[in-house]
């Protein structure tokens, strides 16, 4: 290598098992979200026949719902410790329509998670908890009461539609809107720039540790 | 049982429009709960008719009934109702089937297309075929009635016999009753005839004589003469059936589902193309050299 090579200096974001946790959590997500929608709304049944045919789509929604718990508890336990909203964070919800329209001014700075992703977090726990307790009763709707059934639907579809919106807003942020975060989640990196501009307090901590290293060294 | 495109008026999970373009007059199985003696030959016309093995090795419940209840290879049963009222006591033999409701919440529940139909005369018909085995029937009829079989995996019912009806001629089961407590028609004979057979109850004492026809339903296509009919629920039947909630869980849900998918990709659309995506300016390169070994723990890695 030329000694002239200019390199760019990466913080380590994600340990290669929390990418892992949470691309099980994605996956299983994406097939319950299109199986669930093909039974939700008939415009939407045609996404059954892609998933391999409706009747395999009945059985296998449930059982992929419980893979997602399970990695959605895993993701819970691994990350409770980040996710804890402080009084910088009510800070930085007031600035949110600010951070919404691209201003970088008088936006307080995050920890390693902002409190919109930390929000998102809890959402998507308490969406999932909810979940599972109500498809548990739709999955077996014989060994339950009318009533339990009712309310079930209702929550189950509630809650899948609240956690279907968060997921269009993640995915938003995480593909199209701020950039480089992408990479975070697949290669485990971000730019040092990225790092200070999006989670200051963040890098600060991290500042001077081994999770800050230049390309071409580790 | 018998799928009939044509006569096809109603149709799960479907966006386009039924088939049908037949135009019969809708039926009626009435049942005169007064004139029923239990002898059960309907049930087993519906076994024999249907070729549904008869399941009836099972403990003594305590009561003359066939069976506890409705099942995926048993769809009608006598129901012996043992209620007191006016300090007697009266057993209510009453046959219990599906309704074939006007308005079937279990055809609106169901997500699969085609799975359930609805005739334009009036009967509802589940079509296994393309039935998914979700139960969502279960939860969207109001009576009760649809039985998921655990070998099959799929939902059975009443056909109020479609396949005989279709050819002419009339359920098994009123063919076989002996005392004419069912009778099968067209929906206006069988309302006329039920009126007057409340006329005749009240004459000879029975005042509270009514037709049970719930309207929250659409009304049925198997309607009963009840001696008492100011209580629906000593025959076991519902006393206001609706499908109120299957208007909640398939009308308001559904648009408000819409609107947070579709509004929710068109509201990101839009603010990309207003505000573009976020980018951190690249900061000076380093230049090529040692990088200093940091030796700290990393917080926040758990790998």
């Amino acid at each position: 290598m030329a000694v002239q090579e200019r390199r760019r200096v990466l913080v380590r974001r994600y340990s290669l098992f929390e990418r892992v946790v949470h691309w099980a959590v994605a996956v299983t997500f994406v097939y319950l979200m299109l199986s669930g929608l093909a039974l939700f709304w008939p415009p939407f049944f045609w996404l059954a026949q892609v998933l391999g045919g409706p009747t395999l789509v009945r059985i296998m929604h449930p059982i992929v719902g419980i893979a997602f718990i399970v990695a959605l508890l895993v993701m819970l336990a691994m990350w409770a410790k980040d996710m804890v909203l402080d009084r910088l964070d009510i800070e930085w919800l007031k600035a949110a329509p600010k951070y919404a329209a691209g201003q970088e001014e008088g936006i307080p700075e995050s920890g390693r998670f902002n409190a919109g992703q930390k929000l998102l977090f809890y959402l998507q726990v308490v969406a999932g908890i909810l979940l599972l307790l109500s498809g548990i009763v739709l999955w077996f709707p014989t060994q339950f009461p009318a009533g339990l059934r009712q309310v079930s639907f209702i929550v189950h579809d509630l809650f899948a539609i609240a956690a279907i919106g968060a997921l269009i807003l993640h995915v938003y942020m995480g593909l199209f809107y701020i950039r480089g975060s992408l990479q975070g989640m697949v290669e485990g990196v971000v730019s040092r720039a990225w790092a200070r501009a999006h989670h200051g307090r963040w890098y600060r901590q991290v500042e001077g540790t081994s999770a800050v290293i230049e390309e071409g060294h580790d | 049982m018998a799928f009939e495109p044509l006569a096809v008026k109603a149709v799960s999970a479907s966006v386009t429009p039924p088939p049908g373009i037949k135009n019969v007059p809708e039926v009626i199985k009435l049942i005169d709960v007064s004139s029923c003696i239990g002898c059960k030959a309907c049930e087993v016309a519906c076994q024999e008719w249907n070729d549904l093995p008869a399941n009836v090795n099972r403990p003594f419940f305590g009561s003359y009934q066939t069976l506890p209840d409705l099942d995926w290879n048993f769809w009608q049963l006598i129901k012996f109702n043992e209620v007191q009222r006016d300090g007697r006591f009266i057993w209510t033999l009453t046959k219990y089937q599906c309704m074939h409701c006007g308005d079937p919440g279990c055809l609106r529940a169901c997500p699969a297309p085609g799975a359930i139909v609805q005739y334009a005369n009036g009967i509802v018909d589940f079509v296994q075929e393309n039935c998914i085995g979700c139960g969502f029937c279960i939860t969207g009829c109001p009576f009760d009635v649809p039985r998921l079989s655990p070998s099959t995996g799929k939902v059975y019912k009443c056909t109020l016999c479609s396949d005989r009806v279709s050819a002419g001629l009339e359920p098994a089961c009123v063919k076989a009753c002996p005392t004419k407590c069912l009778s099968f028609g067209t929906k206006d004979q069988m309302l006329a005839q039920a009126n007057y057979r409340v006329e005749q109850l009240k004459a000879i004492g029975y005042d509270k004589a009514a037709v049970y026809n719930p309207p929250g339903v659409g009304g049925t296509h198997a309607v009963y003469v009840l001696p008492y009919g100011d209580s629906p629920e000593i025959y076991g039947l519902p006393r206001n059936p609706s499908v109120s909630f299957v208007d909640v869980w398939k009308g308001g849900l559904r648009w408000l589902g819409n609107l947070v998918v579709f509004g929710g990709i068109l509201g990101a659309v839009l603010h990309y193309l207003r505000f573009g995506p976020r980018r951190v300016p690249e900061e000076e390169p380093v230049p090529a050299g040692p990088t200093p070994r940091p030796t700290e723990p990393v917080p926040g890695d758990n790998g």
